[in-house]
């Protein structure tokens, strides 16, 4: 073989190819994209994002290959046009919770908008001592100190705090605060295999303590958590060999975000600030002032001057400081009201929305409960853009959804893990993304998680079929649509999943594998 | 000689490519398939000596002076009285290898020597983002998305380059793929593109006499979907029989090579295992991390030394089993960072983020065997980018820019790099 070889690997005799924009309208796809052209009409550097534009719904004869992503479609259910997304407290569920029941939802109803928050936002309130019970029971590690869990296998703790996880999430009735200490394990990432047992620690003494509490305590309570320190190698930093990394991002990733304004000499200087913030023994925060810097310094126009090297906690106050005016830093409210925000409502939340957030935040000196309430409106709540479930989010609702009997959730724990979402598993500091697209091509993935979940009938997880055996196909279809849906689902998944059952649909396992696709559904994967 | 199957042997693609494309084919992907924020372009050409590129990146700010060192310049040692790798000259164990009388590679990186003396290696030091940031996050979006600090640029530099070429293979169904958990941001944007961590697994599973009943039911079901989760559902069902053809457990490198057994020597293996299935993969992204060593660093027998042996032996394997094996791709790898670290070590063995560092292209039309650097200068503190850090030199936009335009056949650099005149750095052949 001899082909002659153009080093610039453009030549050839093919002549340029002009593209023209279609102009007749013949075919829907034509239409589609005239019509996204058209909405978005913007340059390469001027993409639209996927929320901002919004569209009625949209049924398409064809798939619409190539059209990229999100990023020339809106990002709305088909079903959007659907009872149960208009109503306020359906939505209210669909963002609160790891996934709707048909119990929720009626005692929800039950209990209206208003009090249903309130309850949520107070978790003490809620009764929750049957998951509890089974929490404590089954997965004793994560009540244990770091000086007892350095005795235990590290395989089995990092296995229950896990478990637990995903146990608390699918069953807790406090399911508000169960999708906090999500979104908080992701602002406070840290990955368990960097620091092990201690991620135990951190996730009860500062994560779970704090997830409906207060910023400042929050942040603070992190910057004394000793797997914070060992993450983030506050724990070798010291006077005269600094190491800048908590440093750098207790600013960037915790707090007034990598815009608010510092630069690399306030890193450094804040490292030096916090030298002596670090670990003792078995995982056991402590302040050293025998390496803390006592020389001057000057972090984000704040001057710390110059003090004599003493013992004891002298020195570890211009830290507190410093993180003190940081959890109530303008920026930092900025930065905490944009996340959580596109956390709880939507991608792309609009300024005045976030500004409202922000305001809150200062008023209130960082209150979350009173941050999510400007989020959660019932305004907010129904024009919100659906977003797309994270796989532990896909995999919780699931399990919430199918109801099954359980001993353990191991097989929930191999699942998500084999969707890319190990809890407590991300590397780098920021956490798991919460972007559709960086998720939505691992769908093989996810069909194949409904797949197991639906088709699962051991003792450990079982999933009993029988209430969703019809005596027809059309009524085994309702039977699944009432329990998976609430009942409301559009003509076209009814028609298709009534379709699949219909050469047997009184065999279990046929209805199993019709379950496991309804869980596949376009319309399971939105929130 | 080696021979270089481009056409990959087969007259009736090479036709359908050439001609067959520029007419029907042409008009359905001009009329259906265009993203719709893209401005209007000329595709680049379905030319049959365009390059696959393998992208890797190195997550968390790879060291460049541990991997490729200036050993005849002191300040490197005075900066790094612990952590320096051994000049090549010395008698010392794990001293590095002279690549030429200026730089030398580390020990652990010597797996790559066969393919630097072959010219197919070359080392661009001194590179990376001219946007000075330290931040890990920001620094890896701009890099990947390829301008810095535009919130309005959410695409990747390669997704744009494969959503403005026409397909190499016109019926692929996938054209690109990162072996990653989750969609790389370098390629969002590409049309026909998944994340598959696992190529060996792709699958629907369950009952297999019900899987194609099923999959035509999941096929229908999000057919009629929008295309932000239609798109890649369909891009997933059209992909898995051509991926259970493959047989990547089976696979058997060429050229007695060895790849590692961990997550990126698997990753390079699944590389060289799709290139040469010959379906249409165009593009494959992977990353490779470990690479933020703020502490005990240890690149010359600790934790970095085993991540850049990791990184150069799965390199050196795929080079001896594609590029030089007994039938040879055309192919370009490129590695690159975040950004480096600072030139002076910290106060625990380690290095704190810095900016410059070195990146690395190799393929059989690189201009390879050499050092590339843009009026390299000692590291005295006074030669320091905030006395502190290897000034960027070149943009990394630079290489990349000329490797999209020369090897990827593609001219539509205002689109691929919006804002940004590239200056030609003489890295390809």
């Amino acid at each position: 073989m001899t082909l002659e070889q153009d080093p610039t690997g453009t030549a050839s005799t093919i002549p340029p190819l002009e593209v023209t924009r279609p102009t007749d309208p013949v075919t829907s796809r034509r239409k589609f994209f005239v019509a996204a052209v058209a909405a978005t009409s913007v340059l390469a550097t001027r993409e639209v994002k996927a929320q901002s534009i919004r569209r009625a719904k949209r049924k398409l004869p064809e798939p619409v290959r190539g059209v990229s992503l999100s990023l020339a479609s809106a990002a709305m259910p088909p079903d959007a046009q659907l009872a149960v997304w208009r109503d306020p407290v359906g939505r209210l569920l669909r963002r609160a919770t790891f996934g709707v029941t048909k119990e929720e939802l009626t005692r929800a109803r039950k209990l209206g908008f208003s009090k249903y928050l309130d309850e949520q936002l107070k978790p003490s309130v809620i009764d929750d001592r049957e998951v509890a019970a089974f929490v404590a029971t089954n997965y004793p590690t994560i009540r244990m100190t770091a000086d007892q869990l350095y005795g235990e296998n590290l395989g089995k703790v990092m296995t229950e705090i896990q478990e637990a996880t995903i146990y608390r999430a699918a069953f807790s009735r406090r399911q508000l605060y169960e999708r906090m200490v999500e979104f908080w394990s992701d602002h406070f990432n840290i990955d368990r295999n960097n620091v092990g047992y201690l991620k135990t620690t951190d996730d009860r003494d500062v994560i779970r303590r704090h997830a409906l509490g207060t910023f400042p305590a929050l942040l603070k309570s992190s910057a004394h958590s000793a797997a914070m320190m060992e993450y983030l190698d506050q724990t070798s930093s010291r006077r005269g060999n600094i190491n800048e990394n908590y440093a750098r991002e207790i600013m960037e990733l915790h707090s007034i975000g990598v815009d608010g304004g510092y630069s690399q000499q306030d890193v450094n200087e804040l490292a030096r600030v916090l030298t002596g913030w670090t670990v003792t023994g078995v995982g056991v925060f402590t302040y050293d002032a025998g390496i803390h810097d006592f020389g001057p310094k000057r972090v984000l126009g704040r001057t710390i001057p110059a003090t004599a090297s003493g013992k004891g906690l002298s020195g570890k106050g211009e830290a507190d400081a410093i993180i003190e005016m940081l959890a109530l830093h303008p920026k930092t409210a900025l930065y905490v009201a944009t996340k959580l925000t596109r956390f709880l409502l939507q991608y792309d939340p609009t300024d005045a929305m976030v500004q409202k957030v922000v305001a809150e935040f200062l008023r209130t000196k960082g209150d979350i409960p009173a941050m999510i309430r400007v989020i959660l409106t019932e305004q907010n709540l129904t024009t919100a853009p659906a977003k797309y479930k994270r796989p532990f989010h896909y995999a919780v609702s699931a399990v919430r959804a199918l109801g099954p009997g359980l001993t353990s959730v191991s097989l929930v724990r191999t699942l998500v893990d084999n969707m890319g979402h190990s809890v407590f598993a991300w590397e780098t500091p920021d956490g798991y993304p919460d972007k559709l697209e960086f998720w939505s091509g691992l769908v093989l993935s996810r069909w194949n998680a409904a797949t197991s979940l639906s088709s699962a009938s051991g003792t450990s997880f079982n999933f009993d079929v029988t209430p969703f055996v019809g005596t027809s196909a059309d009524t085994g279809a309702d039977l699944i649509i009432e329990r998976l849906f609430g009942g409301e689902v559009t003509v076209s998944l009814r028609t298709r999943l009534a379709d699949y059952l219909r050469p047997s649909p009184a065999n279990t396992a046929r209805v199993r594998e019709a379950v496991g696709l309804a869980l596949s559904s376009t319309q399971f994967q939105w929130y | 000689m080696t021979t270089h199957v481009q056409d990959h042997g087969c007259e009736e693609y090479n036709t359908l490519s050439r001609r067959g494309f520029v007419g029907a084919a042409a008009t359905f992907m001009a009329a259906t398939s265009l993203p719709a924020w893209l401005p209007k372009v000329v595709l680049a050409q379905s030319a049959s000596s365009r390059d696959i590129i393998v992208s890797v990146f190195l997550r968390g700010g790879a060291d460049g002076l541990s991997m490729v060192y200036p050993f005849t310049d002191t300040n490197y040692y005075t900066g790094r009285p612990t952590i320096a790798i051994p000049r090549p000259d010395s008698s010392v164990a794990n001293r590095g290898i002279a690549l030429n009388g200026q730089f030398a590679i580390s020990a652990a990186m010597s797996a790559l020597l066969p393919a630097f003396r072959a010219g197919n290696l070359l080392v661009v030091h001194g590179a990376g983002l001219v946007h000075n940031t330290r931040s890990h996050f920001d620094a890896q979006k701009f890099i990947e998305v390829g301008k810095a600090q535009d919130p309005n640029l959410v695409t990747g530099w390669l997704g744009r380059h494969l959503a403005t070429s026409t397909p190499m293979r016109s019926n692929a169904p996938l054209r690109a793929l990162g072996l990653s958990q989750g969609l790389p941001r370098t390629l969002v944007g590409a049309p026909q593109t998944l994340p598959i961590p696992s190529p060996a697994t792709f699958g629907l599973g369950g009952n297999a006499t019900t899987r194609a009943e099923r999959s035509a039911w999941l096929r229908a079901e999000y057919g009629d979907m929008e295309a932000s989760i239609g798109t890649p559902a369909l891009d997933a069902l059209n992909t898995v029989s051509l991926l259970n053809a493959i047989d990547f457990n089976g696979y058997r490198p060429a050229g007695g090579a060895v790849y590692p057994n961990t997550g990126f020597g698997r990753g390079m293996r699944s590389a060289a295992a799709l290139i040469k299935a010959d379906i249409g993969i165009e593009a494959i992204q992977l990353d490779i991390g470990g690479w933020d060593t703020h502490a005990a660093q240890a690149p010359v027998t600790g934790g970095m030394s085993r991540t850049m042996t990791d990184l150069a032996n799965s390199l050196a394997a795929f080079h001896a089993d594609a590029l030089t094996g007994g039938v040879t791709y055309n192919v370009t790898v490129v590695v690159v960072s975040e950004f480096g670290r600072n030139v002076r070590e910290n106060g625990s063995q380690g290095t704190d983020h810095g900016r410059g560092s070195c990146l690395f292209v190799m393929g059989p039309r690189i201009a390879g065997g050499r050092v590339l650097t843009n009026n390299w200068v000692p590291l005295a503190r006074e030669n320091l980018e905030s006395g502190q850090d290897l000034k960027v030199t070149i943009d990394h936009r630079d290489v990349l820019a000329e490797i999209v335009s020369r090897r990827l056949g593609n001219t539509n650099l205002g689109v691929v790099f919006p804002s940004y005149v590239p200056t030609v750095r003489g890295v390809t052949l």
